[in-house]
């Protein structure tokens, strides 16, 4: 037996197991404030609340099986399983990150900024990738950006970083011939035990990638110079315990992102090719393809090999794993049918049958190709997607030129101010957010609506909205969870990309709620009003009880409303709430939100009628509900949908009436 | 036994003065970075809710029940529904921008504060980041001198290093009345209610 866990060269990566101690990544293994939150927590749990509130839980289990996606049979257990883990945890193409599955943000501890800033220079400096490292002419490129590159510059020489590349993304003819490898043979320990690692000795892509489709059991030796050899083998069973690292550096970038940057619909290309469940085939097999791809789509390139390989690696709760995936197959072939559409007659996606399936949630793979179209981004039809796409990149492009060209002491200093200073503190702790790529990034996309918008200009919370965008379309670029990416790694025509996509569908986005951010902000007032409105109609007990304590719904339901309850949920369960939202329409950022947020506050209605003035507000800013899983939110999104259901219609009637005169229907009191 | 009395407390300034380090240097003795614990820290969207006791003598103890508003223009509109019932209010500065910017922006608060709030309302003045003060651009004497103008309480503390916090913060309590303002839910229903919600009752009525 080989004394490390053998694993194949692509599903890790040897500099990060070297270079970088995995343990540099604090995951606290309670949400953040943790401290004085689970204090609180504690002394909030009775258990008689908790109980009915469970009861209630169930009752909306049936309520959420029956009401959502008939078609989907197989997926009854999925909700109603009550494991609290949404499908979504086990599909491929995701990091194995604990924390990431586990649905709870990364809140780094006290040196957590220290960490990250050292992972990304430590990252950054040691990886030359080109790409990451040359620069497109016409970008504009920001001053601390340059000295970043020239850091990376510097860091050539001595890398090794890159050898293992060659076996997994070899001879993709769109891609570059990489530098020529190196191995990490000088000096180098030999990889802690338990580590997984793997590296390739031989610099030659068909024998690396031979070694790749051959079969026998993995074996790691020592080779005279001491450099590390992995045979790898694919049937090996890996062990329980084994916790990958991460991929965060350029091997985490799919060899396909050229065509993923020509045609988001790409991507459903090697999704077909994503079959967890039956063994990886060492060569083309025509049955795993859909009947509705196009044979053009040919033999699986080496980039779909790597996908499957990186996913065999990932689901080592096999039996689990299994059923699961037959269900999350099931749910990723409807998708790709529907984003298909009609591919004889020029394509041309249903809108409506995808805000169906949207609605329940939308697989990790084509997030990002769904969310462009529900936002009306991607035109639904396949002729004009690719021009539009290519307008709109080129468009945001000149944009950025335009304004930051000059310098930035030429911008609107009122604007880059508040921008600056929020930029560094947009999701901080997360590594994708600390690195200087990425926060250049931002800033350009904010700088950009904002001065586009001169009615509401930058308003503090649209940053955090950028977020989930962002980390969403570079998913569809990466093979790595997107959090724990560092952007510079990226070849600079798709981190242009992902800005400017992220840009257009922030638009979009905010198009719909632009009243939230002039002055004033009446969009919030307003539907902060509603909300206390339609909470005394619901939970006429609670309402009764924050008017006796003196609670203002302003207090806390301001930022439920601003940031989009994205300070009181993980980014996971953002992005999940959004599929729902987007599949709603573009108002649903206000009103069905206004539904989520009156559904969210009642759910604690019991805990919060025994609490005074301090306990509510302490309560409410901070919401046990950041190790929420999908299934949580789904759960608070049927419920949402009920109260919408019920009262949508009623609100409009009683807007018409003077004087907000209105009979309460207590169809929904508790 | 001491007898505790509380007081509301509201914390304004241009955005990134060190509001919300200052109340959580006081409120809990940390200095914590922006980029770990925003949760707590950037109330930047709305506000922070926090409280402290301190002990002013054997006898006495005051409760803070701090509100720590958003920085940022936009949410002035905002900042009335905190201020409105304070007891005291803490108007926050940065000793290592030049005056016209966030010690200008300081005054504006007191002018608000002065037209606006309860005429008793306890004001205090505060230079933050006095660790930086090898990179001072607004003087001592400047912010002294406008808070004897007006009649404000003032000091310069860091958050950061602790220095002249828990001071502030004592001086404000020995200056806030000896006797309990009155208790919160009385004022609290005097304040702004959302609009229409006097006039309507839960009705019975089912279609």
């Amino acid at each position: 037996m080989p004394s490390a866990p053998p694993a194949r060269p692509h599903s890790t990566s040897p500099h990060v197991s070297l270079s970088l101690n995995p343990s540099l990544f604090p995951r606290p293994s309670t949400p953040s404030g943790s401290r004085s939150s689970s204090d609180l927590s504690k002394s909030f749990l009775r258990g008689e609340s908790v109980s009915s509130l469970r009861r209630r839980e169930a009752e909306w289990d049936d309520a959420w099986d029956s009401s959502s996606d008939k078609e989907d049979e197989d997926e009854d257990d999925e909700h109603g399983g009550g494991n609290g883990e949404g499908e979504d945890s086990l599909t491929p193409g995701r990091s194995p990150s604990p924390s990431a599955s586990a649905g709870s943000p990364v809140h780094a501890g006290r040196d957590g900024h220290g960490v990250a800033k050292s992972f990304s220079q430590a990252v950054s400096s040691a990886i030359p990738i080109r790409g990451a490292g040359s620069v497109d002419p016409n970008r504009p490129v920001h001053p601390h950006e340059r000295d970043k590159e020239r850091e990376r510059e510097r860091g050539i020489s001595s890398s090794w970083a890159s050898s293992f590349q060659h076996v997994s993304l070899n001879s993709s003819p769109s891609r570059p011939a990489l530098p020529s490898s190196k191995t990490y043979t000088e000096g180098a320990p030999p990889p802690p035990r338990g580590t997984s690692l793997a590296t390739s000795t031989n610099g030659s892509p068909a024998t690396a990638t031979r070694g790749g489709g051959g079969a026998g059991g993995g074996a790691s030796k020592l080779p005279p110079g001491g450099a590390w050899e992995i045979v790898e083998s694919r049937d090996c069973e890996l062990g329980e315990e084994v916790v990958l690292p991460p991929k965060v550096g350029p091997e985490a970038v799919r060899s396909d992102v050229d065509e993923i940057l020509r045609d988001p619909l790409q991507l459903l290309s090697s999704l077909s090719l994503s079959t967890p469940s039956t063994p990886v085939p060492s060569t083309p097999n025509p049955a795993s393809s859909f009947p509705f791809l196009p044979a053009s789509s040919g033999p699986p390139t080496p980039s779909s090999t790597a996908a499957i390989d990186s996913e065999g690696v990932r689901s080592q709760r096999k039996d689990l794993g299994r059923q699961r995936s037959v269900r999350t197959e099931r749910r990723r072939e409807k998708f790709a049918k529907v984003l298909r559409g009609r591919v004889e007659d020029g394509g041309g996606v249903e809108v409506a049958e995808l805000r169906r399936l949207a609605w329940s949630g939308i697989p990790d793979e084509v997030r990002p190709i769904a969310w462009q179209l529900l936002l009306n981004y991607l035109p639904l039809p396949t002729q004009p997607r690719l021009t539009t796409l290519s307008r709109k990149r080129k468009e945001y492009a000149q944009l950025v030129d335009q304004h930051f060209s000059r310098g930035l002491g030429a911008l609107d200093q009122q604007i880059w101010h508040q921008i600056e200073i929020d930029v560094p503190r947009t999701r901080p702790g997360i590594p994708l957010w600390s690195c200087i790529t990425a926060q250049r990034a931002l800033e350009r996309i904010l700088y950009v609506w904002a001065i586009r918008h001169p009615a509401s200009g930058y308003v503090q919370g649209i940053n955090d909205l950028v977020t989930p965008f962002f980390q969403v379309f570079l998913s569809a670029y990466i093979d790595t969870d997107p959090e724990m990416f560092d952007v510079g790694h990226l070849p600079a025509p798709v981190l242009s990309a992902i800005e400017a996509d992220s840009f257009w569908c922030l638009s979009k986005l905010l198009d719909g709620i632009q009243d939230n951010y002039i002055s004033q902000q009446p969009g919030i007032q307003r539907l902060v009003k509603r909300m206390g409105e339609l909470v005394k109609r619901i939970d006429a007990p609670l309402a009764a009880h924050f008017d006796e304590q003196g609670v203002e719904y302003l207090q806390f339901a301001f930022r439920w409303m601003n940031c989009l309850l994205m300070r009181e949920m993980s980014l996971r369960c953002t992005i999940r709430m959004w599929d729902t939202y987007l599949a709603e329409g573009t108002d649903a950022f206000s009103q069905f939100h206004l539904y989520v947020c009156s559904a969210l506050l009642v759910k604690y209605s019991e805990r919060l009628r025994e609490m005074d003035f301090q306990e509510i507000i302490i309560f409410l800013q901070r919401l046990p509900t950041h190790a929420w899983t999908d299934h949580d939110v789904e759960l608070l999104l049927s419920e949402a949908y009920v109260l919408k259901t019920v009262w949508q219609g009623a609100e409009n009637h009683f807007a018409n009436m003077p004087n907000g005169q209105s009979g309460g229907f207590g169809m929904l009191g508790r | 036994m001491s007898r505790t009395t509380s007081f509301k407390l509201v914390l304004l300034g241009e955005s990134a003065v060190g509001k919300s380090s200052l109340v959580l240097r006081f409120v809990r003795n940390e200095f914590s970075d922006f980029r770990i614990n925003h949760r707590v820290s950037i109330g930047f969207a709305g506000a922070a809710f926090l409280t402290q006791t301190v002990n002013l003598d054997d006898n006495t103890a005051v409760k803070f029940e701090i509100w720590d508003t958003a920085g940022q223009e936009r949410y002035k509109s905002l900042a009335p529904i905190y201020f409105r019932n304070s007891n005291a209010a803490v108007i926050v500065y940065d000793i290592t921008q030049p005056p016209e910017t966030s010690f200008e922006k300081a005054k504006t608060w007191v002018r608000e504060l002065q037209r606006q709030a309860d005429p008793g309302i306890v004001i205090m003045l505060v230079g933050n980041k006095l660790d930086l003060s090898a990179s001072r651009k607004t003087s001592t004497e400047l912010g002294k001198q406008f808070a004897d103008e007006e009649g404000l309480l003032f000091a310069e503390a860091s958050a950061k290093s602790g220095e002249g916090v828990e001071g502030l913060f004592m001086e404000i309590a020995r200056k806030l009345p000896a006797n309990p303002p009155p208790t919160r839910t009385p004022a609290s229903r005097q304040g702004v209610r959302v609009e229409g919600q006097a006039e309507e009752t839960p009705s019975a009525c089912n279609c």
